[in-house]
């Protein structure tokens, strides 16, 4: 197998994304641990443009590095933290959950070595963005309305559970 | 008559169950009511008795169950036997609560103690009317529930207590024998109806053997509740209940049901020589070994009741040895005079409130009216001539003569005289001699009382006429009518002499107590030295008690501590592991409910990744 | 054309998924498992997304699902936080093995 620019973007890319994951396990401030997830939403941007998905990756940015990590943000700074967050105890439950986790990790690669489907070629790069929307508007209209109702939902529950707490505090 | 004498045992089970839901309110009315309840079944048995005399055999069944091809059935019989018995047990239990109206004065529980005769009443009375084996058994038990519930009337003492669960026991054992001898006879004819059962008999369908143990095994149950021996221990501890329950139960009506039930099973003994054996030996043993006991105690009830089960001995003996007639004509008079004997002990102990005869005495001129009815009573049942007891005895001695047994026949004459001794002993004891009690203290017992007391009196003196040598034999004649062939004749012809002899015997009982507690002309140790040794076994009712304290109970108490063992340590160790276990495995299922959502997650994503490991290891999608 | 194969896509996608277990069912700080969770919804989103280029039948469908996805995990977050916000006001604390009340 040759070595294409494509790969090498790949490598580059994915090494970030598990590196931010790795730090956001091994980090001890809460802080940070946020931001070494962002270096991983933005990598799993680049996967995603690697993939001919340009709009998924430009929502991945918006949504995750900037809309999810900010709430996440504020959530912790609302909140009176510890500012490390120790480690639980109980050393054999870790190691149990780790063997549980490589088991599982690797039946499930066992699952994907074996996956062999033949490339296709496609257009999923032209007019990426254009082709999203047909779909959207037309084979997909109903979820997507669907969707529109839930986040309205969301919003006012969540609204609704930050306020009411606010009202009997004030009341007592 | 006959078609309504359902309703005689039907009278005092009302009586029981309206006292019984009045809950003791109705406190002395309570007696009014069972009284009158009472003297309607009287009057009915009379009435049943009086149309038995000339119309034939009632009988009435109606289905009760049926199973397979068997039918069970329920309904009542009235035959002569039947009829009789229907009228000495009504009688005497129309007598005896009257005379508890004054007995029982001041009792707090009064109501309840009527309840009970009236249970009690109502569970003879169905026991004599069964047409079938099954419903005897049935009443035949509810007979052993209200003794139970009588003896242990004055539940608070501990002695009470103790007779009342020693009858039921006792009584207990005998009562599987007759359970197993019913199965029997069922297995061998398919029918538990008295006709059936002993036309299978007569036809010769049943082997001799089976017979044999069949006649013996219902026997033991008549044994267990006449109080013959071995089982007749309870008898002399059930006068810890109060008197008039001893003359009812102990005297007349439940000891005597052993008695009618050999009686009716009559033609099933007569059928097996062996059984008849049996049946004979073990009365004639009873009747003199009783005796013997009774010329040492010193209790006048205990007295009275070794003289019962010495009385019934006789009657199983006259069974035995083929007098039928004799058997059932001394139970009747039996009934009239040991009742009368019982209910003036009561007067007695009435009286001076005391029941040992050596602190007795002198009461002869006190109790002008107990004194001579006890004194008729002593005379009936010591055989004195031309009382009822003569009579009766003298049939007896007639059939065990007649019958050939000669070993038997002197049985029955040498506990004739120690019958006339010990009577005539706990009579000079209590009113002869010296009086050792305050005049003042000493009244007489009420009217009330004394009126039952007085019938009986009439009825022991008179009650023999019915079947004499002389004037006719009415009753025997009566009782096997239209089934002589069986029952063979009303009456037992033997020498003369036996009758003399009878008399003589029973007059020299009565001379030497006389000469011995009356004038005292003997010392009292003439017969026996009271340190001997006879004296004390006598005394100490041949060891039977002790006998089976150390042998039975013992045995049981064993078994019973070794079942305990196992109980505690095998059983309980069983159930204490079960429980442990559950319960560790609780507390560990509680520790895992710790209420952190991490853990949950961890160990539910651990059952996932097993059974993904496992799902990749054995091949799954992989082939 | 010598491409990433589809393969890499899946591993990169388990390996994050991975980490976002361990750390949704580790970390102590509520705010920290909430994220491990969007870690692991975006391990799946780039299942979805290759799926929709190297898939069997390749098509659009896999990207616009993604998007759902997506949509859904913000909800998540903004519904997640805001009980997370009036557990705090109750309780004090953001531990996570301290909200045991529901135990018993």
């Amino acid at each position: 197998m040759s070595v294409s620019g494509e790969l090498i973007a790949f490598f580059g890319v994915a090494l970030v994304a598990i590196l931010g994951g790795v730090l956001l396990i091994t980090l001890t401030k809460v802080v940070h641990m946020v931001i070494a997830l962002v270096f991983t939403f933005l990598s799993i941007a680049g996967i995603y443009l690697l993939l001919s998905a340009e709009f998924v990756a430009i929502v991945q940015i918006l949504i995750y590095s900037g809309a999810i990590t900010i709430v996440m943000l504020f959530g912790i700074m609302l909140t009176k933290h510890r500012e490390n967050d120790e480690p639980s105890k109980g050393g054999w439950r870790k190691f149990s959950l780790l063997l549980a986790i490589a088991g599982f990790a690797v039946a499930v690669y066992l699952g994907i070595y074996d996956l062999d489907i033949p490339v296709q070629p496609t257009a999923l790069h032209e007019e990426n963005t254009k082709q999203i929307g047909i779909e959207l508007f037309s084979k997909y209209v109903i979820p997507f309305e669907v969707m529109s109702v839930l986040l309205l939902v969301a919003l006012v529950g969540a609204i609704v559970l930050a306020k009411k707490d606010n009202e009997e505090g004030d009341r007592s | 008559m006959m078609e309504n004498a359902w309703l005689i045992p039907i009278f005092p089970l009302v009586t029981f169950l309206v006292l019984l839901l009045s809950g003791g309110r109705l406190r002395e009315r309570g007696a009014y009511i069972g009284i009158i309840f009472t003297l309607a079944s009287f009057v009915l048995s009379v009435l049943a008795l009086v149309e038995r005399l000339t119309a034939p055999t009632y009988k009435t069944t109606m289905d009760w169950l049926s199973i397979g091809g068997t039918q069970l059935t329920a309904g009542f019989e009235i035959n002569q036997l039947n009829a009789l018995m229907l009228v000495i047990v009504s009688f005497v239990s129309l007598l005896v609560q009257i005379y508890s109206l004054g007995y029982m004065k001041g009792e707090e529980r009064f109501s309840t103690f009527y309840a009970y005769l009236g249970f009690f009443t109502f569970a003879m009375l169905g026991l004599v009317m069964a047409p079938n084996l099954v419903q005897l058994y049935f009443f035949w038990e509810l007979v052993g529930v209200g003794s139970f519930l009588l003896i242990g009337f004055y539940f608070y003492r501990q002695e009470a207590k103790d007779a009342a669960k020693k009858a039921f026991i006792m009584t207990r054992i005998g009562d599987v024998g007759l359970l197993i001898g019913i199965i029997l006879l069922f297995w061998e004819t398919g029918s538990f109806e008295y006709e059936e059962i002993f036309q299978a008999v007569q036809a010769g369908v049943i082997p001799d053997g089976s017979i044999t143990l069949i006649a013996i095994l219902i026997f033991i149950g008549a044994v267990g509740k006449s109080g013959q021996f071995p089982l007749h221990t309870w008898l002399p501890d059930a006068m810890e209940g109060p008197t008039p329950v001893s003359a009812l139960i102990h005297a007349a009506t439940m000891v005597a049901a052993g008695v009618y039930l050999v009686a009716t099973m009559f033609p099933l003994f007569l059928a097996s020589d062996a059984a008849m054996q049996v049946v004979a030996v073990t009365g004639g043993f009873t009747a003199i070994f009783a005796a013997s006991i009774a010329t040492v105690q010193k209790d006048i009830k205990r007295v009275l009741a070794y003289s019962t089960i010495s009385q019934l001995g006789f009657m199983m003996l006259a069974l035995g040895t083929a007098g039928y007639v004799a058997g059932v004509f001394h139970l009747m008079t039996h009934a009239f005079f040991k009742a009368l004997l019982f209910l003036a002990a009561g007067s007695v102990i009435h009286a001076i409130h005391t029941q040992d005869i050596e602190r007795m005495g002198g009461l002869w001129g006190r109790l002008k009216w107990t004194g001579p009815l006890f004194l008729a009573g002593t005379l009936a049942i010591s055989g004195f001539p031309l009382l009822s007891g003569f009579f009766s005895k003298d049939e007896i001695l007639m059939a065990a003569w007649a019958n050939g047994n000669y070993f038997l026949f002197s049985l029955a004459v040498i506990t004739s005289f120690l019958t006339a001794f010990y009577m005539f002993r706990l009579f000079f004891m209590i009113f002869a001699g010296e009086s050792r009690i305050q005049a003042e203290q000493v009244k007489e017992s009420p009217a009330i009382m004394l009126l039952p007391m007085l019938v009986l009196g009439i009825l022991a003196v008179v009650g023999g006429y019915i079947q004499t040598p002389w004037f006719g034999t009415f009753l025997g004649e009566w009782l096997v009518e239209g089934n002589e062939a069986v029952l063979g004749s009303g009456h037992s012809e033997g020498p003369v002499w036996i009758m003399l002899l009878a008399v003589l015997i029973a007059l020299a009982g009565i001379f030497l107590a006389y000469m011995i507690y009356a004038k005292t002309k003997l010392p009292r140790e003439w017969l026996v030295k009271k340190d001997s040794t006879l004296y004390r076994i006598l005394e100490n009712k041949f060891y039977i008690d002790e006998i089976y304290y150390f042998t039975i109970v013992q045995l049981i108490k064993g078994i019973g501590l070794f079942l305990s063992y196992v109980e505690r340590f095998i059983i309980g160790g069983l159930v204490t592991t079960v429980t442990g276990s559950i319960e560790g495995l609780g507390k560990i299922g509680s520790k895992l409910q710790s209420g952190q959502v991490q853990q949950y997650g961890m160990i539910a994503f651990l059952g996932l990744a097993v059974l993904l490991v496992i799902f990749a290891l054995t091949g799954g999608y992989l082939r | 054309m010598t491409g990433v194969p589809l393969s890499a896509y899946l591993v990169l996608a388990l390996v994050l998924f991975c980490i976002g277990l361990y750390g949704a069912l580790t970390k102590r700080n509520a705010v920290i498992v909430l994220i491990s969770i969007e870690l692991m919804l975006n391990a799946a989103n780039i299942n979805l997304v290759a799926f929709s280029k190297f898939g069997v039948t390749p098509s659009i469908t896999g990207q616009v699902f993604s998007l759902f996805t997506i949509t859904i995990a913000a909800a998540e977050a903004a519904v997640g936080l805001a009980i997370l916000m009036s557990l705090y006001r109750n309780r004090k604390t953001v531990n996570v093995d301290e909200m045991d009340i529901m135990k018993h």
